[in-house]
């Protein structure tokens, strides 16, 4: 999908940027004992950061850019909806882009713990994708999300969950979207693109420890045609969709998070994995072929202002190209290493220093490099500010 | 056969209390849980957070989605305290009782008139600032009172069937509160009028009730964890101010409290208290207040030459 606007680096920068610096309440004093009405919460996240080198598949530019920043709203409509709507803003290729990543109403008075939702929203699969990008430990999103979802999926569709009665959390969930978000140059189908389920479950360890283990599934109907070059070209309409995509796609993701006697303002420790893997990467090739990536993150905080963290990703693709006719396949691999500082003088703002290793290996029949620009080092120093009412960060 | 007796009354009493289904509440903090608990020790409670975590730093965790699921009644703060992970739990918890707005949603700082309102809001410089004002407000016996008001009128509209019992308990647990409320009178008399080095507003409705004033806090800024610098600077006033004690509660960094004890060279005692209940046996509000007074009525005394 074509972003709402460009705006070229020599033209002014948008000045509702300012205009929607808003504070998150309006808490007036109110009659006691009666409920304060709901108020709607705006807010802005800015995200700047210089880097020294591009990543493969990376959504930062090399030098200074405007990382996933954001503009949002929610609220409540009436009794039995909330709302919430975002604009993502981030440069890419030197330019300014707008995308609307969110724009949905969800149920809130839905008897049996069931919740529907209907808009554009983030999908639910894996960990990290129904969060922020701006929340991240890490400068970009793991190789997973990048090379599979596009960053972060988001698009138009319907999600029905059901929460179960029990002790521990169990949620499971259906998404049916248009899945154009997903695979954007696929040639259009009528209904849905792509449809997933999810299973969520997770409690505490004690005092001290919790976790979260998810499964989902991915059935894809949107399926591209073979390209005649190499899609890692920055093939701009192409950039915030999934550069490997197939048929089915399964990801399970697990956290653990440690802080003593479960006080994490002081310390704490986040462990997270992730695997994915996508089958039925075109209808002429070896249909035993997959794609398949891992993500370990590991991210301490020392104490309130300071968190190191470290992370491992994974990628192995099949890129299937088209020889006059007859479809090759030439496997890749890229790893990445990274490692980070982050400064933390209120919960309202990030400083980060990272470094980032990639190695690639991996060519067509040819000996061109399926992945043509791995960066040896790159370094990044970002700066993430929030204005107003915080995204609201699940566990 | 007294044994058999006995056993055949407390089944019938298991039936009959049985029969009238307690409710299950989540409380956001202790001191909503020792509360609900006080009003009606039939319920299901249980506490989201407890003393010894941050109450403004929890996270949305799998197991309180699930807790909050399963209640009947939620009974919180509000005020923003639980403004980082309350709203996330009411969006994922798929239960329309316990949204905002609902019999069963409950906020505490609803029912009284809060010290220290920001007006205008807040920047993103200013720390954690809550601009309704400061939410640490069961700390004070007399506000603690209108709440437990407030609540059991709740508790009586959430479970109706229980509602002779909470009728019971109410008026007994006013007559606890006056009671010691005259005792900690007359402990705290000489507490009037001094001043204290503390962290955060977390103790803010103490010393607002006991007369007592806030020399310097440790943090910069609200909820900004203490700099090197602006320790520097709090040392200088305590040195220029002479406070009674340090006051800082046990879900705060130790650290740099008992630096600055250490630079003022023994002069200032550290007292690091519960902010909230450390327990959920009964009468656990009336004994944690009592240990708030009698420590610092205890470290005033001491302080005398």
């Amino acid at each position: 999908m074509p972003p709402l606007f460009r705006i070229a680096p020599q033209s002014p920068r948008p000045r509702v940027l300012a205009a929607l610096v808003l504070t998150g309440h309006l808490g007036l004093s109110m009659a006691q004992g009666l409920p304060r009405p709901e108020a709607w919460e705006a807010g802005v996240v800015l995200d700047v950061a210089s880097s020294s080198q591009a990543l493969a598949l990376g959504a930062r530019d090399k030098g200074l850019g405007l990382g996933h920043s954001d503009l949002l709203v929610r609220g409540p409509l009436g009794q039995h909806l909330s709302a919430e709507a975002n604009v993502g803003l981030h440069t890419q290729d030197r330019q300014l882009e707008a995308h609307i990543e969110n724009a949905w109403l969800q149920t809130r008075s839905l008897p049996a713990g069931l919740q529907a939702r209907a808009g554009r929203f983030a999908s639910q699969i894996g960990y990290l994708n129904e969060q922020h990008p701006h929340a991240d430990d890490f400068s970009e999103r793991p190789l997973l999300y990048r090379a599979l979802l596009g960053g972060h999926w988001y698009d138009d569709g319907l999600r029905l969950n059901w929460t179960a009665p029990t002790p521990f959390y169990l949620r499971l969930g259906a998404e049916v979207f248009k899945g154009k978000q997903l695979v954007p140059q696929a040639p259009a189908i009528s209904g849905a693109g792509a449809r997933t389920l999810n299973l969520k479950v997770g409690d505490d360890l004690g005092e001290s420890s919790s976790w979260q283990w998810g499964l989902s599934r991915v059935d894809n109907r949107r399926v591209t045609e073979v390209a005649a070059h190499e899609p890692d070209a920055a093939d701009h309409d192409h950039a915030h969709a999934a550069s490997y995509s197939g048929r089915r796609m399964w990801v399970s993701d697990l956290v653990w998070k440690w802080a003593p006697q479960g006080n994490n303002r002081q310390q704490q420790l986040r462990l997270s994995w992730e695997l994915a893997e996508i089958s039925g990467i075109h209808r002429d090739a070896d249909p035993s072929l997959r794609h398949r990536a891992s993500t370990l993150a590991a991210v301490w905080r020392l104490n309130p202002s300071w968190e190191l963290g470290l992370r491992s990703d994974w990628l192995r693709v099949q890129q299937a190209e088209n020889d006059a006719g007859t479809v090759h396949v030439a496997a890749g691999r890229l790893r990445e290493h990274a490692i980070m500082l982050a400064y933390k003088p209120t919960h309202m703002q990030t400083l980060r220093l990272q470094l980032t290793q990639q190695r690639a290996h991996g060519a067509n029949d040819e000996g061109a490099p399926v992945f043509a620009n791995p960066a040896r080092r790159s370094i990044v120093l970002q700066y993430v500010i929030s204005f107003g009412a915080h995204g609201a960060h699940s566990f | 056969m007294r044994t058999v007796f006995k056993a055949a009354c407390w089944l019938g009493l298991a039936l009959l209390t049985g029969h009238a289904r307690a409710i299950t509440v989540f409380a956001c903090e202790p001191e909503w849980a020792a509360l609900t608990r006080t009003l009606l020790p039939q319920a299901t409670v249980r506490s989201a957070t407890h003393h010894l975590q941050d109450p403004h730093h929890i996270e949305a965790r799998p197991s309180l989605i699930a807790q909050l699921r399963n209640s009947d009644l939620a009974v919180c703060t509000g005020a923003e305290l639980e403004s980082a992970w309350l709203p996330t739990l009411q969006a994922r918890a798929g239960n329309a009782r316990v949204q905002n707005g609902q019999p069963g949603m409950f906020y505490a700082a609803e029912q009284v008139e809060l010290i220290d309102p920001k007006k205008g809001g807040a920047s993103a410089f200013a720390g954690d600032v809550h601009a309704q004002g400061n939410p640490h407000l069961h700390a004070d016996p007399r506000r603690l009172l209108t709440v437990a008001r407030a609540l059991a009128m709740r508790l009586g509209q959430v479970s109706p069937a229980h509602k002779a019992t909470i009728e019971q308990q109410l008026p007994q647990f006013e007559r606890d509160l006056n009671a010691r409320m005259a005792v900690w009178a007359q402990q705290a008399s000489a507490l009037k009028g001094r001043g204290v080095i503390t962290q955060h507003a977390t103790f803010g409705y103490v010393w607002h009730w006991l007369g007592m004033s806030v020399l310097a806090d440790l943090e910069p800024k609200p909820g900004m964890p203490p700099t090197a610098a602006h320790l520097e600077q709090v040392l200088a006033q305590a040195k220029a101010k002479r406070p009674m004690a340090i006051v800082v509660a046990q879900h705060h960094d130790p650290k740099p409290a008992r630096w600055l004890a250490q630079q003022l060279g023994g002069t200032t005692p550290l007292r690091v208290l519960p902010a909230t209940v450390p327990d959920d046996q009964p009468g656990a509000l009336l004994r944690w207040l009592d240990g708030l007074v009698s420590e610092l009525a205890q470290t005033q005394a001491a302080a005398k030459p």
